[in-house]
């Protein structure tokens, strides 16, 4: 299976003392999350989490075709290549990425906690972030109010990844695609690859006629 | 009928092969994942769910149950939904997996709600869509990780739609499988037309 969409889902949801644990448990509570502070939801030590960073191989190839969060509590979802931050402000400093009241997980979740309303989405990722062989990416969640919990009823915020993943020789094409200037998608792939189909077989009927 | 549109609804309150509602409650543990089409709990079908030699099956959407974590503050999280996720399975093989390259729960039914309402619309299309070759098994398997474990209302629910190709058109799926075009209705068509306009040429 060459190319394959893939999602990530991250909640501050864990159980036992701890606040996080490896994949998704039963009988989950919220964990209190700080405002103005950068949570990796793949190995940020809150929530669900998974046992590395995420990298890509030297076969792997990923495309991340959307991101979203929570779309209360000032929700934001940033990407992150290598060391690098994919959204800037527009001086080129730091900023929390995308908010979740532009790209709200799940579409149609009120904008506050118990509110009537139904945010839909403003933004689509387009053009896609790639991550390309060997790199490490992450995704980092942050609020700007502080998500409590507690007796009086704790607060759960989530955040989602769409991304396809191109393996083997998928992968070896998208780098080239990537080389030619052509927007890596699996209609693209599959366009490259008949194109080396043709040009292998148009030899084979030359000789033939 | 070579191409034939597919649906398979699965809910964990009915029983049986006709998925006739039943007077007890059916028995669904959390954390762990049961087949949608043998798993026993909820409508089943006969046996496992595969391909002969000249089927080909292409999944194009699944979904299953949304949770809803945003309309209240929660203190247990199982008045809100159930947490679930579902993840296609071909022969021993689980499609989604994490970044860390583990097969993960698959996709989460808030991702992929089904049914979809004005709350709960999808942030997950299945593309590039799953195939499953001729002669494979293949399932989709519903985990969830809050709420009830006996149900009688429909809380956990499941959906595929799939397109099965039939005969000649399953040879022609595997033909632009091999020549690396999306295996869909229109393209199979295209296929046909080629083969056609070859054959009248050559006459």
């Amino acid at each position: 299976m060459a190319m394959r969409s893939q999602v990530y889902e991250w909640a501050n949801l864990a159980s036992g003392t701890g606040t996080s644990n490896i994949r998704r448990t039963a009988g989950s509570s919220p964990v209190a999350m700080t405002s103005g502070r950068e949570y990796d939801i793949f190995i940020g030590g809150f929530g669900n989490n998974i046992t590395k960073p995420a990298e890509t191989t030297a076969t792997q190839f990923v495309v991340i075709e959307d991101i979203s969060a929570s779309p209360h509590n000032g929700s934001a979802v940033q990407v992150r290549i290598n060391t690098t931050d994919y959204f800037q402000n527009p001086d080129v400093t730091k900023q929390d990425g995308i908010p979740g009241l532009a790209s709200p997980y799940p579409v149609g979740s009120p904008s506050i906690i118990g509110g009537g309303d139904t945010v839909l989405s403003s933004f689509n990722l387009y053009p896609d972030v790639y991550v390309l062989p060997g790199q490490t990416w992450g995704v980092l969640y942050s609020c700007q109010t502080d998500v409590a919990v507690g007796a009086s009823g704790s607060t759960v915020v989530q955040a989602f990844v769409k991304y396809t993943l191109y393996d083997g020789p998928d992968a070896l094409i998208a780098n080239k695609l990537l080389e030619l200037g052509v927007t890596v998608n699996p209609n693209n792939v599959d366009w490259y690859k008949r194109t080396l189909i043709e040009q292998a077989s148009a030899p084979a009927n030359g000789g033939e006629a | 009928m070579a191409m034939r549109s597919q649906i398979y609804e699965w809910d964990a309150s009915r029983s049986g092969h006709g998925g006739q509602p039943i007077s007890g409650t059916n028995t669904l543990n959390t954390a762990r994942p049961y087949s949608v089409f043998i798993g026993g709990v909820g409508n089943n079908i006969t046996k496992p769910a595969e391909t002969t030699a000249t089927q080909f099956v292409v999944i194009e959407d699944i979904g299953c149950s949304p949770t809803d974590l945003d309309t209240a503050t929660v203190d247990g999280l199982a008045a809100n939904g159930v947490r679930a996720y579902i993840q296609v399975r071909i022969n021993t093989t689980d499609y989604f997996l994490d970044p860390d390259n583990i097969g993960n729960d698959g996709i989460p039914g808030t991702a992929s709600p089904y049914p979809r309402t004005i709350a709960f619309q999808p942030s997950f299309n299945l593309y590039p869509d799953v195939y499953v070759l001729p002669g494979q098994t293949w399932d989709a398997l519903y985990t969830h990780y809050e709420g009830a474990t006996a149900t009688t209302a429909s809380t956990h629910q499941a959906f595929v739609k799939y397109t099965l190709y039939d005969g000649p058109d399953a040879l022609i799926a595997n033909k632009l499988l091999e020549m690396g075009i999306s295996v869909n209705p229109g393209n199979v068509d295209w296929y046909k037309r080629t083969l056609i306009s070859g054959a009248s040429a050559t006459v």
